[in-house]
């Protein structure tokens, strides 16, 4: 049975590998460590707190046995001043900076969360847990907070009512720059670009049709490209020669 | 190109006015004259796959059978009044395939470069405002879901009359525009539920 | 200094990251880049769904065993792990059907050269070649045998068009710079070079990004 999807991620899908993220637990109860297939969790005793992915931090929370830390980003403070920059500047705010942990031949210099031949990427960093840095929103922002909220509500910082109402703007002044980038994909004459910041809700909401008008912009261009290729390969042909007649001095 | 592709099949039979270059006998039903030759010089339309064919081949003096022009659709006024606004033109009244044709015709007459700088301004502007329009339907539910796309959609005014002067190419577009938006809005009601 | 440079210290080969979490994030990767590109890639070389699978496996085993085992205790333990258990499998099944539809839908083209047969997995091969001829038997007794000879192909090339279809390697992506890294595209009036930083997320052809992704310096989201 093929998958009878258009390529790229759809929205429950995302959510899906947003669930992957690891978030801090207070756990209510002591539960031992098990056995996973993605390894063993940490056992947990209250109330020291404990790094799971949210999956089965929300699965614990459910069932009352643990509380969940919201990530310091999550903080009403932090949504403000995200907003804040957000309508301020051009662009998305930045991703938050690589997890850095202090590189004992290089003292003071950031070091990527890379192993010998593993990249780690969302949602494998540890961009929700307590000790993710604020002001900054992971890649996985909006399902994140969007599950938290309605999960464990009474684990955040503030309100539910008020982290929605700010979370609500932060998507709008977010969608309104996705579609200023959009007049801007004329400017992908150069061959590319920079979306950084976008989160992967946003991306999949807006990624048939971003790719679409990419790929129209191509074809309509398509004549004026291979004329320009054929050309500047045909300078490249002269400069050649050019230089032959330069040795044969 | 796809082979199997039904719009760039449809896009291959768009007409485009020839003149033959050559007196072909028995040709004349071409131009409303049955039985008789159809004489060089002759204006006939003719779709764009047989143009092509006719255009790209030679008699043994080296002369093309037939030239052939832009069609009307990509002609000096619709290119004028997309300078002027290109969210004015209903393109889809000139061709259903009107960014197809225009690929097309790039293609076949290398020297229209300015005509692909105009179309890619014309493709990008529109799209921004087709992106509009498929928020603005996002929450119908009702929308893009057969071939006649724009015409029920509720928008409304000088918006359904944009929507409806969409040729196939930015409706698909929409379609996508529009089908991001409602996955969104299906994915939020969704977490609040569970 | 954290713990994990602490072991490095004394052990070379202590991986920061440990093998399970390697694995999930490449099983991860793989299933998010096969969804996006779009072409078929290459059958992961290093044994990855094959240990994925046989982990599986065993868990399932186990899951089976504690079903047994009534202790209500253990319970919770169980429906960890079963619900750990339905996302795995979720991901392998979601990778291997999005690999099925590309196959599906290019079948003469992924077999047409060794280059694109060696992207697909033993079974995968031999579900393409018995499915292709499946359906080149049923086409012909239900009715390209009633063509005239000379049209009853399928992989005429003649002209200036092809009957096999072939997914448009230029179609647009978006990646995510995983190093620092120069990344080169193809537009339509230039060409352009930028000094890419970790974490940019870019828009540029598949052709472009392909060898990035292939290098490990990009992933496809």
């Amino acid at each position: 049975m093929a998958l009878p999807l258009p390529p790229g991620l759809t929205h429950s899908e995302v959510a899906f590998l947003a669930e992957m993220e690891m978030v801090t637990v207070v756990p209510r109860q002591r539960l031992e460590s098990i056995d996973l297939l993605s390894g063993q969790t940490p056992p947990l005793r209250p109330p020291h707190r404990a790094q799971l992915p949210l999956w089965l931090a929300l699965l614990l929370k459910k069932q009352r046995r643990a509380n969940i830390v919201p990530p310091p980003w999550l903080h009403p403070a932090s949504l403000a001043d995200i907003i804040h920059r957000e309508t301020k500047g051009a662009g998305f705010s930045a991703p938050p900076p690589p997890p850095a942990r202090a590189n004992p031949h290089e003292p003071g210099r950031a070091r990527r969360f890379a192993d010998d031949d593993v990249t780690l990427s969302p949602p494998f960093q540890p961009s929700c847990t307590a000790n993710a840095p604020a002001g900054y929103l992971p890649y996985h922002w909006l399902e994140v907070a969007e599950s938290l909220l309605t999960h464990a509500g009474d684990d955040m910082a503030a309100p539910v009512g008020e982290v929605r109402s700010l979370l609500r703007d932060l998507v709008e002044v977010r969608a309104a720059k996705m579609r200023d980038s959009i007049s801007e994909l004329q400017g992908l004459e150069r061959g590319m670009m920079l979306l950084t910041g976008v989160g992967s809700i946003e991306l999949a909401e807006s990624r048939g049709f971003v790719l679409g008008v990419v790929d129209g912009v191509r074809k309509i261009g398509a004549s004026t490209e291979a004329t320009r290729r054929d050309k500047e390969e045909m300078g490249d042909e002269r400069d050649d020669e050019g230089s032959d007649d330069d040795m044969g001095i | 190109m796809s082979y199997y592709d039904i719009d760039a099949i449809l896009t291959d039979a768009e007409k485009l006015p020839c003149t033959f270059q050559i007196d072909v006998p028995d040709l004349g039903y071409l131009d409303n004259a049955p039985t008789q030759t159809l004489r060089a010089g002759a204006k006939v339309a003719l779709p764009l796959w047989l143009a092509e064919m006719l255009a790209v081949a030679n008699d043994d003096q080296g002369k093309s059978f037939v030239n052939f022009d832009l069609p009307r659709a990509l002609g000096n006024d619709v290119i004028q009044a997309l300078k002027a606004d290109p969210r004015a033109v209903p393109l889809r009244d000139q061709s259903a395939h009107f960014f197809g044709l225009a690929t097309r015709m790039m293609d076949l007459l290398a020297e229209e470069q300015e005509l692909g700088s105009v179309l890619r301004k014309t493709f990008v502007t529109r799209a921004t405002e087709i992106a509009l329009h498929a928020r603005k339907v996002g929450g119908g539910g009702k929308a893009a879901g057969g071939d006649d796309g724009a015409s029920n959609l509720g928008v409304g005014g000088a918006g359904e009359e944009f929507l409806r002067g969409l040729d196939e190419t930015e409706r698909k577009l929409f379609r996508k525009a529009h089908e991001g938006a409602k996955a969104a809005k299906e994915w939020m009601e969704n977490v609040k539920k569970h | 200094m954290d713990i994990d440079d602490i072991l490095r210290e004394v052990d070379p080969v202590f991986h920061a990251v440990p093998q399970e979490k390697r694995d999930l994030q490449d099983l991860t990767r793989a299933w998010v880049a096969e969804r996006c590109a779009p072409e078929l890639l290459h059958w992961p070389a290093d044994g990855l769904f094959e240990r994925v699978n046989d982990n599986i496996k065993r868990q399932i085993e186990k899951v089976e065993e504690m079903t047994g085992d009534m202790d209500p205790k253990t319970n919770f333990a169980l429906i960890v792990l079963q619900t750990e258990l339905e996302r795995f499998k979720y991901i392998v099944r979601s990778y291997l059907r999005a690999r099925i539809a590309k196959i599906d839908r290019h079948t003469l083209h992924y077999l047409s050269t060794d280059e694109l047969r060696s992207r697909l997995s033993e079974m995968e091969l031999a579900y393409a070649t018995r499915h292709q001829a499946l359906l080149h038997n049923h086409y012909l007794s239900s009715f390209l045998s009633s063509f005239p000879p000379q049209m009853q192909n399928l992989n005429d090339a003649g002209g200036n068009s092809t009957m096999i279809d072939t997914p448009d390697l230029e179609s647009a992506v978006f990646i995510r710079l995983l190093i620092d890294t120069v990344v080169e595209g193809r537009g339509v009036d230039a060409d352009g070079e930028m000094n890419g930083k970790v974490d940019d997320i870019v828009i540029l052809r598949w052709s472009d990004a392909k060898p990035l992704v292939d290098a490990g310096s990009a992933e496809l989201v």
